[in-house]
């Protein structure tokens, strides 16, 4: 019946639908460029959400872990073929995403016989200049976007822009700020991700998605503290500093508490 | 097969082929000679090449670099056929990096020998007609047992664990003699030396044998040229400067002029 093309079109619209409400209760993903590298940031309960793809490659994800997964071995397998037969300095991010992994995305969700990727990416590039430093993000439908400074991962775009919103007025120089920053405007977005969540469950209070929540550095700490009860911040650096030609590097326990503000502890443990 | 986190294995199912042989029979001289060496000192291991390469009676380059940063914890030093063993450290880099960002954990030692042993079997015809023959050393630090090690390899892939030290190439006899006399009766056992003790016995090695043996370079101040020399500790690999191995060399192996 989809060989219609309103049907087709319709069939998509439900896809789109059916997606969105899959990145409902995610984590949100942020990356930060800071004068030493680039930072990715999230939260997690167990599974792990931060990857090294190459030398100066890394992935963010959100959505379901199977299709990450799959995702990222499709990366890991192009990026190391690619590095061996040309060189690393060949194996770039946009190459990647536009000739690699986003056409197989956009295919899968237009399939609509077919199983869609329940997946947004976030891949971080340290180029060989702070200049060159960028990020890339990828939809669930194949969509990718450019980034320069900083990139989010969210449910909505609605949430996106909020989170980039707050991204906008910060300003980041150290790894310190760079990882405050990240934390924060994580909090932002996993706030107003709820938010939306209980608008649409209570359709009395029809001004609860319209309310300016609170943004201030206090509530947002109040949050994290309370995320972390249950999950654990995931943190991940790609480090113009480190020594040899790998610059990836997750951040322990123990970096990320010298990192934060002092109330803030980064695991459950 | 890629769950695996097999890089080689990826590379073959993409038609990339690996130690093609030669015709047998037309022999050519190839670049082969050397010396290199690794012992194992106080803080880990030394791995030292001289940095000529020639083919028959002709000196091709002086400043090759023959022992190669595999990883941050792993150096192979490579004695033969440089296009050959350059092409497998290369294989051994990609696999290593690859297993890693696939399984989410380092490979063990033991895998990445493993690894070397493979390419060198799937070398043995090249090696056997003449046109790739490789006798490498694989020396790292294995953060599983914390504690540096030093293996060897013939050109068929067996590998033989050197306990205290391993020599390679045609300069190799001249040295393992010499390293086998300092182990046993010298003021201290290779173990034992500091890293400063132990460059200066890498640089006599190696400058007797270049006094032996004309495929091996040794030291040529004139050009400012001096072995290549690498520290595996549990920190990872670091190379000396060139800066310090003249001050070393002048003050503690030159013998005037």
């Amino acid at each position: 019946m989809y060989d219609e093309p309103y049907r087709w079109v319709e069939a998509v619209g439900n896809r789109r639908q059916y997606l969105d409400d899959q990145f409902k209760e995610g984590a949100p993903v942020v990356g930060v460029a800071y004068e030493g590298g680039i930072l990715l940031m999230t939260m997690s309960k167990g599974t792990a959400k931060l990857y090294e793809i190459y030398d100066r490659l890394a992935l963010g994800g959100m959505g379901h872990p199977a299709d990450l997964e799959k995702l990222r071995f499709n990366l890991l397998e192009m990026a190391h073929v690619e590095g061996f037969n040309r060189s690393a300095s060949d194996v770039t991010g946009s190459r990647l995403v536009k000739y690699g992994i986003a056409p197989v995305i956009k295919q899968a969700f237009e399939e609509v016989f077919k199983a869609p990727f329940i997946v947004k990416i976030v891949l971080a590039e340290l180029g060989q200049k702070a200049e060159k430093d960028g990020f890339l993000t990828i939809n669930y439908d194949g969509t990718f976007e450019e980034k320069r400074r900083d990139a989010v991962l969210a449910a909505t775009s609605a949430v996106e822009q909020k989170m980039a919103g707050y991204l906008r007025q910060q300003s980041i120089a150290s790894l310190k700020d760079a990882a405050d920053v990240a934390v924060r405007t994580w909090a932002i977005g996993d706030r107003a991700q709820r938010h939306a969540h209980e608008a649409v469950g209570n359709h009395d209070d029809t001004t609860a998605g319209l309310d300016q929540p609170p943004t201030d550095s206090e509530t947002l700490y109040t949050h994290l503290r309370q995320c972390l009860s249950e999950k654990t911040i995931e943190c991940a650096l790609l480090d113009r500093q480190i020594q040899g030609t790998s610059k990836y590097k997750t951040l322990t326990a123990d970096e990320l508490r010298a990192l934060l503000p002092k109330d803030l502890n980064p695991s459950v443990a | 097969m890629g769950m695996q986190g097999d890089f080689y294995q990826l590379l073959k199912e993409q038609g990339y082929v690996f130690g093609v042989p030669g015709q047998a029979g037309t022999r050519q001289e190839m670049t082969t000679a050397t010396t290199i060496l690794a012992f194992k000192y106080r803080d880990g291991v030394l791995v030292a090449g001289d940095r000529r390469a020639t083919a028959g009676n002709m000196v091709m380059y002086d400043r090759t670099d023959k022992v190669l940063e595999i990883d941050r914890h792993s150096v192979m030093a490579i004695a033969g056929v440089p296009a050959t063993a350059y092409e497998m450290a290369r294989i051994l880099e990609h696999s290593f990096k690859y297993y890693r960002r696939t399984q989410l954990q380092e490979l063990s030692f033991e895998g990445k020998l493993r690894a070397l042993s493979k390419l060198l079997k799937e070398n043995v015809a090249a090696a056997l007609a003449g046109t790739g023959a490789v006798a490498p050393i694989f020396a790292g630090y294995d953060g599983g047992q914390a504690t540096a090690k030093i293996y060897f390899y013939d050109i068929l892939g067996a590998e033989f664990e050197g306990v205290e030290y391993a020599v390679s190439g045609s300069g190799s006899p001249t040295i393992r003699g010499i390293l086998h006399y300092v182990n046993t009766w010298g003021e201290h056992p290779l173990s034992a030396m500091s890293e400063e003790q132990a460059t200066v016995q890498a640089l006599r090695l190696l400058t007797s044998a270049a006094e032996f043996d004309s495929a091996t370079g040794g030291v040529n101040r004139e050009a400012g040229l001096y072995p290549v020399m690498k520290f595996i500790t549990a920190d990872g690999v670091r190379m000396m400067p060139d800066v310090q191995l003249r001050s070393l060399f002048e003050s503690r192996v030159s013998r005037g002029a």
